[in-house]
């Protein structure tokens, strides 16, 4: 999913004038992206009477050196976890290999906080790690909180970033270029350094922006690990603090442009890199390595996916006994379930399905019409997907705090989804503009030589055709709704519980049995969107 | 067929310029056609010939000049029709079959629905591919695709057919079977058809009448053999098929070579460049070492042989001889003409 990298994928030698009305939606669409990161800079810079001297004062160094420390620890793990992986999947003999190809992609499903929380309860001290380990008559006492914690946590549920793109990439490379080294004298690991590292750079490269930009933005984990970033800090001086949280926003913002802009360029050095199809990868022999290469897999799956997944089962089954046994009450009856469900999955579909359509008029413009606008749209809506949720979250909530035009979507399900829709409407763009240009102009040439105007065309051609497209692009916005926090956190109305919402506060307010049953219901639903969008379509990621 | 000239064109297109950005595609074009004529349409790659039938079709539109069909001005002079409004069928050239329809779904497409049903099996008929309605094109062979195409051009009864290289994706082997059943079949659905190729072959053997571009522009447009034999340039004379441009002196209606007469279609005088077509030349062995010229390479290509003969200054001369003829390179050998009287160009005496 590289959304940054918006190359002409051009299907129309001649430019044709594109129409009035999909301009005027990607303007307005374009002025909606581009909103709460304005307001926040303009109330920043005009509500604040030194707006500078706390910009850079002593508050907000810490914050921003733990966030960046943070993001370059987890950057760097996850770009040599996710390409080990990716390489021993793709390249190697190694046994159960669809098992693994289905299960490695799996940790997605955690929402940073529920895997943070997860992995507290297994390997803190006293939680189910040391349990077992007491057994045996061992000692446990390594702590998961502060920058370990969190590192830990981002590293095993944002791997996946890295691992998707470059399996992709891994395989697709054409076996010939490696065969043709091995012919040329190169040993096996020289083949590695020399021809396919360099071709797999661009994945790797563009797996690790993902991860970062994740890391800077992320809330959940940093706010159960304890470990005082910028979104942390941002959340918590939101009320009490408010110049001081609106200028760590400002700098997590410029933070986040930084790094988009650093990655703009470095890919344009890239360009000339295209991929191969190839079916047929050179299969590399593990040899006597192979048990340590399974232990490896085992152990990655067993600590991202399967412990986490435990932990939760056990905190729901410990609650569910303690009251049948006549312990505690549960404060959740199963009627109480079904609501956040619904609410959690409704906000996401209806997300996914506005953030398609409203993307959709920029794709066409860009890749159909290749317009001026069509380019700037791609590249605010894009660009918003850096956007870190807590500081649209924010934007939002003084916006309909402090304005009057504010005040009338205070507490809105509207409100809400659009915030969703900034926050992940970008990851809809590089599948749009892919299904735009699947749409052969020439199709549509034959199709208004046989007497169909736009709407018959849309409706009987384009669409169809582009259906698949659209789908897997709704389906990323579905599954990262469901896993958001800050944001249904700070502006989801009071009446509208969500799942994420459910199980953060049972988290915090340490009622581990509901904890386990929303986030056990949460990771279902959201597995199985994983799987239906993510692992089943993984070679489209590259 | 013949055409009285009294009868008002079907289509004309008049002075039509149409440029991309600072390329110039079509520089004042004009073209008729007349109801139930099939126009080829001759000419390099990046001439223009697509872009002429976008024009027709409405999927460009023109910068100048203007388009009219059946009495009606569908572009230019203020007016615009859309391309959906037009019929005017178009057969493209990797054809555009739907790829989410089956054939039915694709020839019925253009067709109101409520007869839909029976104009598609009707037209299935018509192309040969009875029942095939619930395949879908990626399990057709190329050729079935390429009558699935036409099918779906021609199902909705289109004024005028443009068919643009439609043959292009086919192996050599099919292409000459494919297009003698599309001439039958547009000729028994009485349509009038304007078809676009840069196979000169192809654009002699379907057109009643062939028109020859160049750079945005008609060079030459008449009957296929008035093309053939009576080439208004060199250069149209060299692209609709082999010729040598040999030197000799014309004399009113013969032009003297220097192996013999050769004679002209038009009077002529002075030194002038005759082209030669290859058939038109025999070869007559060496007999008593008067031969003019030498046999310089020779080209076998199974049932004949193209010879190239060359004279002691050098202009070469292009023969088609029977294959089972024995020369070899060095042979002097006499060419004599046998042709019909040919097309002479002055001769520009920077040559």
């Amino acid at each position: 999913m590289r959304c940054l990298r918006l190359k002409s994928l051009s299907v129309r030698s001649t430019a044709l004038r594109s129409p009035v009305l999909l301009k005027a939606a990607a303007i307005v669409v374009t002025v909606g992206f581009a909103f709460p990161a304005g307001y926040l800079v303009w109330r920043n810079f005009t509500f604040q009477s030194d707006p500078l001297g706390v910009l850079f004062s002593q508050r907000t160094r810490g914050p921003l050196l733990r966030t960046l420390r943070l993001a370059v620890l987890v950057s760097a793990s996850t770009a040599v976890l996710g390409t080990a992986l990716a390489w021993l999947t793709t390249r190697c003999d190694i046994p159960l290999k669809r098992i693994w190809q289905t299960l490695l992609p799996l940790p997605l499903v955690f929402p940073t906080f529920i895997g943070a929380a997860a992995l507290i309860r297994t390997l803190n001290p006293g939680g189910l790690l040391s349990d077992w380990l007491g057994n045996l008559g061992l000692v446990w006492e390594v702590e998961m909180r502060g920058l370990f914690g969190a590192w830990l946590a981002l590293t095993l549920f944002t791997y996946p970033y890295v691992y998707l793109p470059v399996a992709a990439r891994l395989r697709r490379l054409p076996g010939s270029a490696e065969e043709t080294a091995r012919l040329l004298g190169d040993s096996p690991l020289t083949v590695i350094r020399r021809v396919v590292l360099p071709q797999t750079a661009t994945a790797i490269s563009a797996g690790i922006l993902l991860v970062f930009l994740y890391a800077i933005s992320d809330f959940g984990a940093v706010q159960l690990m304890r470990y005082d970033t910028l979104s942390r800090a941002i959340y918590t001086t939101r009320l009490n603090n408010q110049p001081v949280s609106m200028a760590l926003s400002v700098i997590l913002l410029v933070l986040a442009a930084a790094v988009v802009l650093a990655e703009r360029g470095a890919t344009r050095r890239f360009e000339h890199m295209a991929p191969v199809r190839s079916r047929s990868p050179v299969i590399y022999r593990l040899g006597g390595a192979k048990p340590l290469a399974v232990a490896f897999l085992g152990g990655t799956v067993a600590l991202a996916l399967l412990g986490p997944l435990a932990s939760l089962g056990d905190w729901a089954i410990d609650g569910i006994r303690l009251e049948a046994s006549g312990g505690r009450d549960l404060l959740v009856g199963w009627d109480d379930v079904w609501t956040p469900t619904w609410h959690t999955a409704y906000g996401a579909i209806l997300s996914a399905a506005v953030a398609v359509a409203v993307v959709l008029p920029s794709a066409y413009l860009a890749v159909r019409y290749r317009s001026r606008i069509g380019t700037v749209a791609n590249a605010v809506i894009v660009s918003a997907f850096a956007l870190p949720g807590i500081l649209i979250g924010l934007a939002l909530l003084f916006w309909t705090l402090k304005t009057d035009l504010g005040s009338h979507l205070r507490n809105t399900l509207a409100l809400l989804v659009f915030a969703y829709i900034v926050r992940f409407g970008g990851q809809t763009m590089r599948t749009s503009q892919v299904a735009v240009a699947a749409v052969s102009s020439r199709l549509t040439d034959a199709a208004r030589t046989l007497g169909a105007g736009w709407v018959r065309r849309f409706r009987s051609l384009e669409l169809p055709l582009m259906a698949p497209g659209l789908l897997a692009g709704g389906g990323l916005v579905m599954l990262s709704v469901m896993k958001e926090l800050p944001i249904t956190l700070l502006i989801a109305p009071f009446d509208f519980p969500t799942l994420t919402t459910k199980a953060f506060n049972s988290i915090e307010e340490a009622f581990v049995a509901e904890a386990g049953i929303w986030s056990g219901v949460l990771v279902v639903l959201s597995g199985v969107l994983t799987w239906l969008f993510v692992v089943r379509r993984a070679d489209h990621f590259d | 067929m013949p055409v009285a000239d009294t009868a008002a064109p079907l289509l004309s297109v008049e002075g039509v310029h149409k440029s991309f950005g600072a390329a110039k595609v079509l520089a004042g074009f004009n073209l008729i056609l007349h109801a139930g004529e099939m126009l080829s349409l001759l000419g390099p790659s990046g001439c223009g010939k697509t872009t002429l039938l976008r024009l027709i079709a409405g999927l460009e539109q023109a910068d100048e000049g203007r388009v009219v069909l059946d009495g009606n001005t569908v572009d230019g002079d203020g007016a615009w029709v859309r391309p959906e409004d037009r019929e005017v069928g178009m057969v493209f050239q990797d054809w555009a079959l739907f790829p989410h329809l089956d054939v039915a779904g694709n020839v019925g497409y253009g067709v109101p629905r409520r007869q839909r049903t029976a104009e598609v099996s009707k037209t299935l008929e018509l192309v040969d591919l009875p029942g095939m309605q619930d395949r879908t094109p990626d399990t057709l062979s190329g050729g079935q695709q390429q009558r699935v195409a036409l099918a779906r051009a021609i199902a909705p009864k289109p004024k005028v057919l443009l068919l643009d290289e439609p043959f292009s994706n086919l192996d050599t082997a099919l292409r000459r079977e494919v297009r003698t059943e599309v001439r039958e079949l547009l000729r028994d659905a009485d349509m009038t058809a304007v078809f676009v190729t840069h196979d000169r072959e192809e654009a002699l053997a379907l057109g009643d009448r062939v028109a020859v571009m160049d750079a945005g522009r008609i060079v030459q447009a008449g009957s296929p053999s008035e093309v053939y034999h009576h080439p208004v340039t060199p250069w149209a004379a060299a692209f609709v098929g082999a010729v040598s441009m040999y030197p000799a002196d014309a004399a009113g209606c013969a032009a003297e070579a220097d192996f013999g007469a050769i004679p002209l279609h038009e009077s002529c005088r002075g030194p002038v460049d005759v082209a030669v077509r290859p058939e038109a030349v025999d070869l007559h062995p060496d007999v008593g070492a008067t031969a003019s010229h030498t046999v310089e390479h020779i080209e076998f290509q199974g049932a004949d042989a193209m010879v190239t003969v060359v004279n002691h200054v050098g202009a070469r001369l292009l023969a088609r001889v029977g294959g089972t003829r024995k020369l070899a390179p060095g042979d002097r050998v006499t060419p004599v003409y046998s042709g019909s009287p040919a097309a002479a160009f002055p001769r520009t005496e920077t040559g």
